[in-house]
């Protein structure tokens, strides 16, 4: 009896937290002519320049053919005040693979473990460039080498870089809540989960900057989709 | 045969050329944003040697080209001190021996620091001074310090060159920290472009006072016209670096040719001007610390 009292209260509790929150599934439109990627030249290292037979452009500014624009981060900025979440426990992966960075736009939750690995057989530096926290630059001259690191503060975004190839650039924003994603091909993103109530996205391209949207999630209401647009000027 | 003093000259102008030569490999280090190419000091990579490949070769060629610079600044301290050459010259040779150890633990607080601009800022700036040091240093050791060319003129005239000298050194070593203060914070460029007009003001002046002297030979003349030259050239490299650096965006994620060159020949060429200014003044000072150097001979 005592059992069955448990389940029924567990199933009341999980119906109510699921109702309880929401997912938001959006798009962001680049608008305006695509802006032309710049072709890398990875001639300063041979193991980079043999890895590719064609030319190689930068991801800068990845635009589909509909429009969509690849590699936003897409979070919430504000209405998640006074709560707390505990940080994901699968670290977050940064491959340096092909002489690029692979994702190039992440994110992570600060205490989140990012797990650092060079798939090449040349040298890498990481290179983060921090502003709320502590910058590092680690050495990875090895293929296979794995280092981790982890953030304590909010930040959007850090910055990372090798400087030995000057091409290789990544971009993670750090928060304290797991409400973020990231663009895909067409521009699509989704952030799951989120518990009812007043919220200002936000929107963060490497190259076009940012922008701010106010969504409200309501318990047992779906939410309307969110969409961003960036252009050039 | 070379006489003692002579090995001792060519090895100071053996040395103000490895100097030249380590300033500019440092200069191309900053225009390829090379500097943390390699994390770690005084190993790079962990190695002594590592690939050359990208920008560790700009970072890891100017660690070599160091090393070497301050191996040959001990070597010459160590072979002046076993000569005759008078007490004032051996502390010459020591203090560039401090200098470059000095700016061998700010060139590698500035890789482990992560490129702090007072660090940086303070890096660009040591090496210069040593790069002054080293060309006082080849002056004293030459002949030409022994033949004092402003005996026999108006002692008001030399008075004022000498004053006049050494604002033009101090002006240009000003201009100097608002250059690297550019170069590694990007700020203070209307400033440093302002108070070039300063610079060229004084070496106009010192120029106008040089050709005062009535010594047709002094070596102060064609030193102060190569001054102007120089100080000219830095004005249109100084140019074409800000075109290439402040007004026209980068296009890529590596830095273009044209900026490399610019900023990097402006950067070059400015140690020039400072290494000319500061020899202008030692030869604008008769007998600044003695001229009671023995001729040593072997």
């Amino acid at each position: 009896m005592r059992l069955a009292i448990f389940f029924f209260l567990l199933l009341l509790g999980l119906e109510s937290s699921s109702s309880a929150a929401s997912d938001i599934s959006g798009k962001v439109f680049f608008d305006g002519a695509a802006p032309e990627s710049v072709k890398l030249d990875m001639k300063m290292d041979p193991a980079c320049a043999k890895l590719y037979s064609g030319p190689v452009f930068s991801e800068e500014a990845l635009v589909s053919s509909a429009g969509g624009l690849k590699n936003v981060f897409v979070y919430v900025k504000e209405g998640l005040e006074g709560r707390s979440f505990p940080a994901a426990e699968t670290p977050v992966v940064l491959n340096q693979e092909g002489c690029r960075y692979s994702p190039r736009v992440f994110g992570i939750q600060t205490g989140q473990i990012l797990e650092l690995t060079n798939r090449d057989a040349t040298i890498h530096n990481v290179r983060a460039t921090a502003k709320e926290q502590n910058s590092f630059n680690l050495g990875m001259p090895m293929k296979q080498m794995k280092m981790t690191r982890q953030f304590e503060k909010q930040e959007v975004m850090v910055p990372f870089k090798c400087d030995v190839h000057p091409w290789m650039r990544a971009y993670a924003g750090v928060l304290d809540h797991p409400f973020f994603a990231v663009t895909d091909e067409s521009g699509a993103f989704t952030l799951r989960g989120l518990p009812a109530g007043d919220y200002t996205l936000e929107a963060w391209h490497e190259k076009f900057g940012t922008r701010p949207l106010k969504v409200t999630v309501t318990e047992g209401a779906e939410t309307p989709a969110a969409e961003f647009r960036f252009s050039a000027s | 045969m070379k006489t003692r003093s002579g090995r001792l000259e060519l090895l100071s102008f053996f040395l103000v050329g490895c100097v030249f030569f380590l300033l500019m490999a440092g200069g191309l280090v900053t225009s390829h944003d090379a500097g943390l190419a390699v994390p770690d000091w005084p190993l790079s990579y962990g190695t002594w040697m590592p690939p050359m490949v990208g920008n560790i070769f700009w970072e890891h060629g100017h660690r070599m080209i160091a090393g070497f610079v301050a191996l040959l600044t001990l070597f010459t301290a160590v072979c002046i001190q076993r000569s005759p050459e008078p007490g004032w010259i051996k502390k010459l040779a020591w203090t560039g021996v401090v200098l470059v150890t000095l700016q061998a633990l700010l060139g590698g607080m500035t890789v482990l620091m992560l490129l702090p601009p007072p660090v940086s800022i303070s890096h660009a700036c040591l090496g210069q001074t040593f790069f002054c040091l080293t060309i006082a240093l080849a002056y004293y050791l030459s002949p030409a310090s022994r033949k004092s060319g402003l005996q026999g003129e108006d002692p008001l005239l030399v008075r004022k060159l000498m004053r006049l000298t050494l604002l033009t050194f101090l002006f240009v070593y000003l201009q100097l920290i608002l250059g690297a203060v550019v170069r590694h914070t990007g700020k203070a460029v209307y400033e440093h472009m302002g108070f070039a007009l300063a610079v060229v003001a004084h070496v106009v002046l010192v120029q106008l006072a040089v050709s005062r002297l009535t010594d047709a030979r002094s070596p102060l003349k064609p030193a102060a016209r190569i001054l102007a030259a120089l100080t000219l050239l830095q004005i249109v490299l100084g140019a074409g670096a800000f075109v290439f650096t402040q007004m026209i965006q980068r296009q890529g994620p590596a830095a273009p040719l044209h900026e490399v060159v610019f900023a990097s020949a402006h950067h070059t060429n400015g140690a020039l001007v400072i290494g000319l200014a500061a020899l202008i003044f030692v030869m604008s000072r008769p007998a600044p610390f003695g001229s009671h150097r023995l001729k040593a001979a072997v």
